[in-house]
């Protein structure tokens, strides 16, 4: 039986903020996928220059010691930080969409006019590995959970918000 | 048409995943050529000592020389690195001057890592210094070994300037200063001190190798005549550990470590000059070079000491 035969009122439809453990497992997809296919040949690199650690303080002794590894690792690490970048932002300005996002139907609006590419690279600085970006790996998640719209702070700066379709 | 807009999203993603990867992989390619020294890929360094032992760099064109600061960096950097667990030293050198021998051979006795001698075709007099601080040696049987003396010599041309009526004017403050110049025969006297200096560096040369090589004194006193040895016999009076070659000195490694045994090679990168010298001087082999050498040696004669 449709919706017209039984003359209901019209379906309607909202962008709201979008729920954030869809927000974070829609990240966690886009690391994977990000480690699967994108950091692959980076790891390889990293793998022939750091032997096989117990623990992360023996890594750091290995690298305080292996001074131009220490710089390769460096320079490695920050190519791997443009390319996840990259792929946030080409997906986000293209798509609306990151892969995650698309697993779990949630996207990126801009709260200003169309989406620009500089709001998606201040939305994805969060990824940059150099101080004082990094912090914004704890301070994003606290302003996500303590704002009303369930913006982090980069998405605050950026004028951006994740959101997702909700049906009335 | 919304399912359509859905699918088209996926494939849009899709080729924009797989153009950042072909880029990683693009990028990637480009770090490693430029890093490509940084990274090792093996557990086992494998240091050449190969050509005369030198503490300069500088080689003649075609010919091999074993710079001593080279090599000792070469070790040093194996030493700092976790990943190298043993350190094999490929060696095919007649020897060379003492003081770089040594060089080499106190830096492989500052390792922590176990050190292996691999000799080649030869590893005599200093190189066999080199190999006789290393943990263990490893030879063939037609390798020769040992010839642990030391070696003076310079052309004395006096007699030739005297047929050419040139005069060696004598002006010196000190009566030993111009020991050895080739424009006047040795005195007596002169010879005797020489010949002092050479006893000294040879006891040095024995006392070294019988406490490398945990032997007595006496012993490698009696074998040190200057006198080469085959592997067989080598190894029968204690110069030499294993008969063998590469695999041999692997094995050892992986007998000792537990480890399975994966060489890196730590060699200086090879210029457009060095090919050509080498070419070089395997052609001159043919044409007799060597004689040609030898006459130019004449009027650039110097004293050299060699272990």
């Amino acid at each position: 039986m449709t919706r017209k035969g039984l003359n209901l009122p019209k379906e309607r439809t909202f962008k709201g903020p979008a729920l954030i453990w869809k927000r974070v497992l829609a990240f966690l997809a886009d690391i994977l996928v990000l480690n699967l296919v994108v950091f692959f040949p980076f790891k390889k690199i990293l793998s022939k220059m750091i032997p096989d650690l117990k623990s992360y303080s023996e890594a750091y002794n290995f690298i305080l010691a292996n001074q131009s590894y220490s710089k390769v690792i460096v320079l490695v690490s920050v190519v791997m930080a443009l390319f996840a970048i990259l792929y946030f932002v080409l997906l986000q300005y293209k798509l609306k969409q990151t892969i995650g996002m698309m697993l779990f139907n949630i996207s990126v609006i801009s709260e200003i006019k169309k989406l620009s590419v500089l709001q998606c690279i201040i939305r994805s600085i969060f990824l940059i590995p150099i101080f004082p970006f990094f912090l914004l790996w704890i301070i994003d998640p606290l302003f996500m959970i303590f704002t009303k719209t369930n913006q982090r702070l980069s998405e605050v700066l950026s004028k951006t918000k994740t959101v997702e379709t909700y049906i009335i | 048409m919304k399912k359509n807009n859905v699918k088209s999203k996926w494939y849009s993603a899709i080729i924009i995943i797989a153009l950042l990867a072909l880029l990683s992989f693009i990028v990637s390619g480009f770090i490693s050529l430029f890093i490509g020294e940084d990274i090792q890929d093996g557990n086992v360094a494998l240091i050449t000592v190969k050509g005369i032992i030198s503490s300069e760099d500088a080689a003649g064109f075609g010919s091999t020389v074993a710079a001593s600061q080279t090599i000792v960096d070469f070790i040093e950097d194996a030493d700092k690195s976790p990943k190298i667990k043993a350190i094999i030293f490929e060696i095919n050198s007649p020897g060379g001057s003492p003081v770089a021998s040594e060089e080499i051979a106190n830096a492989i006795k500052m390792t922590n890592k176990t050190t292996i001698a691999w000799i080649r075709e030869m590893g005599t007099s200093g190189a066999y210094w080199i190999a006789s601080s290393c943990d263990k040696i490893v030879a063939s049987r037609a390798s020769f070994t040992g010839s642990i003396g030391v070696i003076a010599s310079y052309l004395e041309v006096s007699g030739f300037l005297e047929d050419h009526n040139v005069t060696y004017e004598r002006m010196i403050a000190g009566k030993y200063k111009d020991i050895g110049s080739p424009f006047k025969p040795l005195s007596v006297e002169e010879k005797r001190l020489f010949q002092n200096q050479l006893d000294n560096l040879h006891n040095y040369f024995i006392e070294t190798v019988a406490e490398n090589r945990n032997l007595p004194k006496s012993k490698v006193k009696e074998i040190a005549t200057g006198m080469f040895y085959l592997g067989e016999e080598a190894k029968r009076l204690g110069l030499v550990d294993v008969l063998g070659g590469k695999e041999e000195a692997k094995t050892i490694i992986k007998n000792k470590l537990n480890i399975t045994v994966e060489l890196v090679e730590y060699r200086e990168e090879t210029g457009l000059l060095d090919i050509l010298g080498e070419l070089s001087a395997k052609q001159s082999f043919f044409v007799g070079k060597g004689i040609g050498d030898s006459l130019l040696d004449t009027k650039n004669s110097k004293l050299e000491i060699w272990t």
